[in-house]
Parts: structure tokens; C-alpha cells; sequence
């Protein structure tokens, strides 16, 4: 259980299988999976490649449904919601940190960071006031102009962060978020994390195979052939 | 910023990719614009007709000739002015066989007071009419055949087989478009005195000028009514609808036309659809992270749609752009001097510039339905995946 918790749980997975058939064979990624995660915490999953962990984090962020079981998130059972329900409940619940940033070239930071709120009634200075809030807490307020090509990984992904927080959102998914960087640049985004938990009360959840960033996370949790073996 | 604007702003993500497609349609564009204003420009020549004519022709077809006694008997009709008669001669230039333009043999005493558009300078004129193997031709085919008054010109017939001598006795211009000048005129007589008895005295149709254009279904309808009686029928009807019969003629060449506009509309769905395509395969990660922020398929549809009809109208504007300078600047005085008698009017109207534009829009937009309904389907962690 995490150290910031205040005894609520924010995500609760109970019995939670995930399989699917290739060919003939049927592969279970997720096997009876037991899990709950305080609010404000912030945890790490790691473990081999095919041990299910980016499947976990897409079950808990809704970009997937379990074959069996319980997944709740922040109140929502999300195994009854349909997919429209699912794109709001991540809108407004979740933020999403990817490793390679996915960020549109074609927009500059700030319309990056905008974009979430594309989905709310916020009118046009609203989000832009916003997203210039978001990109300043992520220390980029001197490059709200540039594009993606013009920045470095290391700010690509401080844009991804500003994007992934601009909606406030209660979780923030991070699926390898320094994957892409060198140590200094991951570090940085590391130390990033940790301020929007501590300071800000964000619970994150991290998927990582990088052991100094998962040094970072309050508690982490060890996977394999689909099972925690923490 | 907004999710239409989003959309238009990945249709110049790819420059070159993006260039090459607007050039390749624009070119559609272009050709569409071309074969429509033809078809315009054709349709044009009927509606250019002088109101106060009407012509009788076979009931049964415009190429089935009239007895030339039917001449008198309409003459004879009240509200008919004057009347000449023609027939389509279908000659060639026996120096140049490939070359097309329009023969008519003509009543030169009556021709040129049913036609009084048709402006011949009196020597000329006086000339034209004494001489039996005399020729009127238009500026424009004066030009374009190298004659001049005084020029001996050698017609090979086709419907009249042989080789018929002419003397270019004058060159006409017109006040109007309703007659071209890019046309040969010469004495029906000098044709008909040379046929065999079983083909003479033949006419292909009568021309009459009536007292007022008001009056002109009523004296058809009179012509028609006298000839009910006779072997042979005939069919009064304006100079317009006339035009339009002998049109008919070119029907399977227009019908050609539009099949080849179809094609060039196809291909420009092609070229579309194959370059947005190609960006939203590139682009599926990212439309998985739109998903994972929130964004429906339907989002992810309006980005595709509204890409795909942002680089249709580029094109199509482009293709217009193109298109209306070349023909209204300088193509067009080209076609209308040298085809006048069948493009009297040679240039992208309106309606052809709002039908192009708005086709590429269309187009635009439906080449974007597969690829728009595709990526909506797409599971959003299959579509992060791709990245990976």
C-alpha cells in the first residue's frame, strides 16, 4: 500500500483475467489478478516483456475490457461501461503519459496541451489559459509556441505531462514514460512525476522496465506470466 | 483550434505527398473543366439561334431530304417572310482530307436575306451570286485554309461523291453568333444540275424567316398541318431546336465525353483516397492516443473527413485556377475562331467552375469515407501498439 495513501482505494481489481486466442491456442495475459491502489499513491508494475503489465495499465485506464472479473476505477465498475462511456470516463478521470509522447506534429505545445480539452464546454481562452498553466507547471512556459520537432525528448514528453494533466484529472497512466530518454532527460521527468503526486495528489500509475524509475514510485509491483508476484 | 481545423491541418503534413495529390488532381480538375465547357460551349451553339427563324425539315430524320417543290408551298404561308433551303454537303479539302469544317449548299439568291447577319461586301456578293461554282467562306476557315478572294478550292463530296471545283467569291463575317464563320456556303444549283434525275431537286431543309419571333409555333405548326397530307411529313421547329437535332448528330461523341469526365472522376477518387490512405495508416498511433484521451470514433472520422475534403477543395481550387485562365485567356479565342460553328462561345461559365469545385469537395470527402469509417473501428490498444 502506497505511503501517500489516505485509505481509499482509487483502483480495485478483483479476480481479474485477460485472455485471448491465437489460432487455436488461448493466451491468458492476466491470471485471477487481485489489486488495489490508494488514492494518491504512486506505484510501479514491472516485470519481463508478455507478463501482462501494459495490459493491466490498459485495463485500469479503460482502453481495454477484462475477460473476467472486477475492474473499479475511481468509483466506475468499468467492465459495465460501453465504449462511449469508457472515452468519457478516461476524459475526465485519467491522464496518459505514452513513451514515445505521441504528441501531433501539426500542433505547436500549447494546442498539444489544448487538445483534451477539445472535449469540454470550455470556451477557446479558457483552454488556452489552462493549457498555458499546465505547460508552466511542467517548466515550459518559454516554449508554448514551438512544435514537437523542435523540441527534445526530454520536453516532448514535459509537453505529453502538461497534456496529461491539463483536464485534472484524479489518475495519471504512465506507461513507460522515460523509455525514450537519456538518464538526465528521465530524471528530470521522474522528478516531474513525484512533484505532481506529492504536490499536486495525483495517483500514478507507472509501467516501466527501468529500475532507477521505478525506484521513484512509493511501492512497485513485480509481474509475471500474468500474476503479481510482489 | 478545432477538430475540423485539426483535421485540415494533417491534410499538409506530408508537403511533397500532399503536393504531388493536389497537382494530380488539379489535373483531373482541369481536364473535367475542359470536357464540360465543350459540352457547354456546344449546347451554347444552339442557344445562340436567331429567334425569328424556323426550319422544316423530314418528319422522320434531319438527313431524309424534302422535295424542293416544298419550298413554294411554305413560301406561300402567311407569316413567313422569306425562305431558303440548304443541304449538309459533307465535303472535304481534297488537299487536306483530315480537316473539318461545314459545307453547305446553299440558294444564293435567297441565302443571304434569310441570313441577314452574315455580312458579304457588296462586290463580293454580286460575284457570289452570278457565279454558278461560287463559294462563300467564313473568316475564321479563310484563315485557317489559307484563302483569299479569287482562290480556286477543290472540295472532295462524301455524300455527293467527286471532286467540285469552287471559286472563293467572297469572305463573310456575322453581327451575331448565330452563324458561325468557319463555314462554306456555295450554289445548291451547281450541285443539283450535275445529279443524277432520281436525286435532284432534293432539299435537307427549309429556312424561314417569319414576321415576328411570337409567331413561330403557330406557323410551324401551319407548315406542318399542309404537308399532313403529302407522302412526306414534315417537322417545323425553331432554329434552336433545330441546331439541337443536327447536334444529335455528335451524341454519341458527347455521350464519349461525358463516359471520358466519369473516368477522370474516378481517378481523381483514386488519387485521393490512395494519399489519405497512406495518412492515416502513418497515423494510427496517434489516432489511438486521441482514443485513449477520450476522443470518440467519430472524432477520429470528422479529423479524417475534414482532411480529406480540405485537400479536395485545394485541388479542386487549384484545378479551376488552372483552368479558367488558360481557357478564358488564351484558348478560347483559338476555338472560337477556328470551331466558332461548333463552340460560338468557348469559356468556363460558372457553373462549370461551382460544378468542379464543388465535385472535388464531394469527392474530397467521400474518398475519406473507407479510410475515415476504418479508423474509427480500430481498438485503441491495437492502435497504440503500432507504435511499438
Amino acid at each position: 500500500m502506497s505511503e501517500a495513501s489516505n485509505g481509499q482505494a482509487i483502483v480495485e481489481l478483483k479476480g481479474v483475467t485477460k485472455s485471448y486466442t491465437r489460432g487455436k491456442e488461448e493466451v491468458h495475459v492476466l491470471d485471477n489478478l487481485d489489486l488495489d491502489v490508494m488514492k494518491g499513491a504512486f506505484e510501479a508494475f514491472m516485470g519481463p516483456s508478455g507478463s501482462g503489465k501494459s495490459t493491466l495499465l490498459n485495463l485500469i485506464a479503460g482502453l481495454d475490457q477484462a475477460t473476467s472479473g472486477q475492474v473499479k476505477v475511481a468509483g466506475q465498475q468499468l467492465t459495465q461501461l460501453s465504449d462511449g462511456q469508457l472515452a468519457k470516463f478516461r476524459s475526465s478521470t485519467l491522464g496518459f503519459i505514452f513513451q514515445q509522447y505521441n504528441l501531433l506534429p501539426v500542433l505547436n505545445a500549447l494546442d498539444n496541451v489544448e487538445l483534451p480539452l477539445l472535449l469540454t464546454n470550455l470556451g477557446s481562452s479558457e483552454r488556452k489559459k489552462r493549457a498555458q498553466t499546465a505547460l508552466r507547471v511542467v517548466g515550459l512556459e518559454d516554449r508554448m509556441t514551438h512544435f514537437p520537432r523542435q523540441l527534445s525528448g526530454g520536453q516532448e514528453q514535459r509537453v505529453a505531462i502538461a497534456r496529461a494533466i491539463v483536464n485534472d484529472p484524479q489518475i495519471i497512466v504512465a506507461d513507460e514514460p522515460t523509455g525514450d530518454l537519456d538518464r538526465k532527460s528521465a530524471d528530470e521527468i521522474l522528478t516531474l512525476l513525484g512533484t505532481l503526486n506529492k504536490d499536486f495528489g495525483k495517483t500514478i500509475l507507472m509501467v516501466t522496465h527501468d529500475p532507477l524509475a521505478a525506484e521513484r514510485a512509493t511501492v512497485v509491483h513485480k509481474l509475471d506470466k500474468g500474476r503479481l508476484v510482489r | 483550434m478545432t477538430l475540423i481545423g485539426l483535421g485540415a491541418r494533417n491534410a499538409f503534413r506530408n508537403p511533397f505527398r500532399t503536393g504531388l495529390t493536389v497537382v494530380g488532381v488539379a489535373v483531373a480538375i482541369l481536364a473535367f473543366v475542359l470536357l464540360r465547357t465543350v459540352i457547354t460551349s456546344w449546347n451554347i451553339a444552339s442557344e445562340v439561334a436567331a429567334k425569328d427563324r424556323i426550319a422544316t425539315r423530314h418528319k422522320l430524320s434531319f438527313v431524309v431530304p424534302l422535295p424542293k417543290r416544298y419550298v413554294d408551298t411554305i413560301r406561300e404561308v402567311k407569316g413567313v417572310q422569306a425562305v431558303t433551303w440548304a443541304n449538309w454537303f459533307g465535303g472535304k479539302d481534297a488537299r487536306n482530307p483530315d480537316a473539318f469544317f461545314a459545307t453547305m449548299m446553299v440558294d444564293a439568291k435567297t441565302f443571304l436575306d434569310v441570313y441577314d447577319e452574315m455580312v458579304v461586301p457588296p462586290e463580293q456578293k454580286a460575284r457570289w451570286l452570278e457565279d454558278r461554282q461560287g463559294a462563300l467562306v467564313g473568316s475564321s476557315l479563310a484563315r485557317q485554309l489559307n484563302l483569299k478572294v479569287g482562290d480556286r478550292f477543290t472540295l472532295t463530296g462524301t455524300i455527293f461523291p467527286g471532286e467540285w471545283v469552287l471559286n472563293i467569291d467572297g469572305i463573310y463575317t456575322a453581327t451575331r453568333k448565330s452563324i458561325d464563320q468557319s463555314s462554306l456556303f456555295f450554289h445548291w444549283d451547281y450541285v443539283n444540275e450535275s445529279l443524277p434525275s432520281d436525286r435532284r431537286d432534293n432539299v435537307g431543309w427549309v429556312v424561314s424567316r417569319i414576321d415576328e419571333p411570337g409567331i413561330g409555333p403557330d406557323v410551324s405548326a401551319a407548315i406542318d398541318k399542309i404537308f399532313d397530307q403529302y407522302d412526306q411529313q414534315t417537322l417545323t421547329m425553331s432554329e434552336r431546336a433545330l441546331n439541337l437535332s443536327f447536334m444529335g448528330m455528335f451524341s454519341a461523341i458527347i455521350k464519349a465525353i461525358d463516359i471520358v469526365s466519369i473516368i477522370i472522376l474516378l481517378i481523381l477518387v483514386m488519387i485521393l483516397a490512395n494519399t489519405i490512405a497512406m495518412g492515416v495508416r502513418e497515423r494510427t498511433s496517434e489516432y489511438g492516443a486521441l482514443r485513449a484521451l477520450g476522443f470518440m470514433p467519430s472524432h477520429i472520422r470528422i479529423f479524417i473527413l475534414g482532411e480529406s475534403a480540405t485537400l479536395g477543395l485545394v485541388a479542386g481550387v487549384a484545378g479551376v485556377g488552372l483552368a479558367v485562365p488558360l481557357v478564358n485567356g488564351g484558348l478560347s479565342r483559338f476555338i472560337e475562331e477556328n470551331m466558332g460553328g461548333m463552340f460560338p462561345y468557348f469559356r468556363v461559365d460558372t457553373t462549370t467552375t461551382l460544378q468542379a469545385l464543388g465535385l472535388a469537395l464531394v469527392l474530397g470527402l467521400a474518398s475519406g469515407v473507407v479510410p475515415a469509417i476504418q479508423a474509427g473501428k480500430l481498438s485503441v490498444v491495437n492502435a497504440l501498439r503500432r507504435i511499438e
